[in-house]
């Protein structure tokens, strides 16, 4: 009962969150309503139990996709008459990719009137361990069966951080002043200062 | 399964966090609405005393190395997000599973180690 109460509320707020999201006319305001409705769906992913798909909604994508959107769309630095005046030059593509889009739906609803799909039953390898939690269950998968593909993810998160210093950074802003910490701890008062005895009308040599 | 009913204060905690904020929000704007009146004109809705107009649009281009730390933020979250299923699970996937986590760790420690000496992580 409280489950389902659960589920319409974070399923309504998902769809309308999403319905804002392309609705509304400041980009700033849609990754706004992204972030709420990524907060939701984490609520949908922990009421059937997948708690760790959950957490990794809430870190990686509310955390840092949703910062990464809202770099995007800061730095687009948009132009809102000239979008609205490219308007009826892109209303042909936009009308093809709609009627794509509808045929979809059209296609999928069918799809859906044609008979219940047969997704079969969890078993096998890939079915939850018993008595043990979700996040087990894809702990030992990952780290056990599909070991590979985890380090091949690796080297892709690799590329992806290698690939975007070399996209992002400019060498020579670099030159400057270094700050040298272990020079600076190492100095002592004595190399400091250092007292002289000058004669008279000589001055001092420094 | 998942026992649910451990999120119950989460959720008692989210009602009660929804319910408090919209009060806040919107009974002052129909409390004020119902009880004062409503004339604006272009005199009271401008900025004064404390505000001032805006100078220039907020959304300008800026350095594109805020993006550069968002990009290895994002790697290194995910980094951290797949150390806990590693963690609960080492009895499960023992040795394998602890090597298989440290040379994950390694790739990304290259990737750590190339940042910082190109000097990306520094800001001038």
């Amino acid at each position: 009962m409280l489950q389902a109460f659960a589920f319409y509320l974070f399923a309504a707020l998902v769809i309308a969150s999403a319905t804002f999201t392309i609705l509304a006319r400041n980009p700033v305001h849609s990754v706004l309503w992204l972030i709420l409705a990524f907060f939701n769906a984490a609520g949908l992913m922990i009421i059937i139990g997948a708690e760790f798909i959950a957490m990794l909604l809430v870190i990686v994508y509310v955390g840092a996709v949703a910062v990464l959107f809202l770099f995007v769309v800061m730095m687009l630095d948009i132009d809102f008459a000239e979008l609205r005046a490219s308007f009826m030059k892109n209303f042909p593509l936009g009308i093809a990719i709609a009627a794509v889009l509808l045929a979809e739906l059209v296609l999928g609803i069918g799809a859906w009137q044609s008979g219940g799909l047969e997704l079969g039953t969890a078993s096998g390898e890939a079915a939850p361990l018993l008595g043990r939690s979700n996040i087990e269950s894809i702990g030992a998968l990952l780290y056990g069966r599909y070991l590979f593909l985890f380090e091949s993810a690796g080297l892709i998160l690799l590329v992806a951080m290698v690939g975007a210093i070399v996209l992002t950074h400019r060498e020579g802003r670099a030159v400057r002043g270094h700050q040298d910490i272990a020079k600076q701890i190492a100095r002592r008062p004595g190399d400091a200062t250092v007292n002289t005895r000058p004669e008279s009308g000589k001055g001092v040599t420094l | 399964m998942v026992d649910l009913s451990q999120y119950l204060p989460i959720l008692i905690f989210l009602v009660i966090a929804v319910g408090l904020s919209a009060a806040f929000v919107f009974l002052p704007m129909g409390v004020a609405r119902l009880t004062g009146a409503h004339k604006p004109n272009a005199e009271k809705l401008s900025e004064y005393e404390c505000g001032f107009p805006a100078f220039e649009d907020p959304r300008s281009q800026f350095d594109v190395r805020f993006y550069l730390i968002a990009i290895l933020f994002i790697v290194f979250d995910l980094e951290a997000a797949f150390l806990f299923p590693w963690a609960v699970s080492l009895d499960l996937t023992g040795w394998p599973g602890w090597i298989t986590m440290m040379v994950f760790l390694f790739e990304l420690a290259i990737g750590l180690a190339y940042a910082w000496k190109k000097g990306a992580l520094e800001w001038d």
